[in-house]
């Protein structure tokens, strides 16, 4: 696969999830975790894509992923766990795939739509992606979680 | 004597004041639900404040909008709600309702004190400055950008527009502009700064610069916790907050839709 793809991928998602870090009020400090979190995310599922896996079951791999190593280092990072691993996996959520399922369910109601039926397939098929790839991170997250939590301190 | 009277236990007079006991948890559940935490969180910090002050039994309701407790000392028992105000995400004041969740369980402070530390939590936990956020947004959604296979071009206009978009939505919500109608101020707003940005700079990618400058509207705490709450058993409290998230998706999608459609009609 290519590597500066990958680069430019995990660094994007790095970027991404220290951002969302700083909307989510999280400390400066913890912020390198944010990105770490994010880097790890982005390159799995960029991976995982180019080895011709869909982009649920990359989404499911990389917060899988995500979710084990935050369990693992959480007494390291002084940071709550939810926090780490749902900022990580920000850099997932198909936001524009929600956007282009709406706006393709206001084009339905439009009467110059040409093709009716082409749209409506496109704008639910967007729809049931936008679903299964937020179901393949909740999952991925909360099995590491479930399985691995250590009720220690907070 | 009849049989319902024996179902019901003498009061002793000697256990604590439940009331203040109560509240106080029910502030700590309250805070840390309006910080973003999801409902096991919820419930497990209020068993540990409640127990930590004294209560013998813990029992909690969580709804979308309310808590309510019950909470018990020996034969005596209260029960009380408490409204929950509008779910954000501040996951330093999180942390801090942690420590101080665990300095009450280990029975370090009394019901008085935790209150005047609750209080103190939501006064002094410091926040970004408006400008920080706008520009580690205006970032975020740049990169998230570069995810979508927007070109370098139109990167800069994204950044500009997400965080003007930022900074825009902070003023918003702090005059109490309704969340809804925010998202599609700040998404007409934003998309229409992005798509004029990436035209003017001779982008390629103008349709996903207008996308990728509204990502900062896309609620994905609330997504993972509605997903959360349904899988650890609280599927009425995880169905609100998937509502809630589809609601706000589509007032953002209908900003963008306008301004799509005015930067279409402009030439």
């Amino acid at each position: 696969m290519n590597f500066s793809f990958l680069l430019h991928q995990t660094i994007c998602g790095a970027i991404a999830a220290a951002g969302f870090g700083v909307l989510f009020n999280i400390g400066f400090r913890s912020l390198p975790w944010c990105a770490a979190s994010g880097a790890v995310a982005l390159a799995v599922r960029t991976y995982c894509l180019a080895q011709g896996w869909n982009l649920e079951a990359a989404s499911f791999a990389a917060a899988l992923t995500v979710g084990a190593a935050v369990q693992v280092l959480r007494a390291r990072t002084d940071i709550s766990q939810n926090a780490l691993d749902v900022t990580g996996c920000i850099p997932m959520v198909p936001g524009s795939f929600a956007a282009k399922a709406i706006l393709g369910m206001f084009a339905l109601t439009s009467s110059s739509t040409t093709d009716a039926s082409e749209t409506l397939i496109t704008a639910v098929q967007f729809a049931l992606r936008v679903t299964f790839t937020i179901g393949a991170i909740g999952t991925g997250l909360a099995i590491p979680t479930l399985l691995l939590r250590v009720r220690v301190t907070r | 004597m009849d049989t319902i009277e024996t179902l019901i236990p003498e009061d002793s007079g000697s256990a604590p004041a439940l009331e203040p006991m109560a509240m106080v948890a029910l502030d700590a559940g309250r805070m840390l639900m309006e910080a973003g935490a999801s409902a096991n969180g919820v419930d497990e910090i209020v068993a540990k404040f409640a127990r930590g002050l004294g209560a013998d039994r813990v029992d909690l309701r969580i709804g979308y909008a309310s808590l309510a407790i019950t909470i018990g000392i020996g034969p005596n028992g209260i029960t009380r709600m408490r409204e929950v105000g509008h779910l954000g995400v501040n996951q330093r004041l999180d942390q801090e309702l942690w420590r101080l969740a665990d300095r009450v369980s280990r029975g370090e402070l009394t019901t008085e004190q935790a209150r005047a530390g609750l209080t103190r939590l939501a006064t002094k936990t410091p926040r970004h400055s408006a400008w920080v956020m706008a520009v580690a947004v205006g970032l975020a959604c740049a990169a998230f950008g570069r995810l979508l296979g927007v070109d370098w071009l139109g990167t800069g206009p994204v950044f500009l527009a997400a965080g003007l978009g930022q900074f825009v939505r902070r003023e918003l919500l702090k005059r109490h502009v309704n969340v809804f109608i925010c998202a599609t101020l700040v998404s007409f707003l934003s998309s229409l700064l992005g798509g004029f940005g990436a035209r003017w700079a001779g982008s390629g990618k103008i349709d996903m610069a207008m996308i990728a400058s509204i990502l900062l509207l896309v609620p994905g705490i609330p997504s993972v916790n509605a997903q959360n709450d349904i899988l650890e058993g609280h599927p009425t409290l995880g169905s609100a907050r998937a509502v809630t998230v589809a609601v706000i998706l589509i007032f953002a999608a209908a900003g963008l839709w306008f301004g799509q459609a005015l930067l279409a009609g402009w030439h």
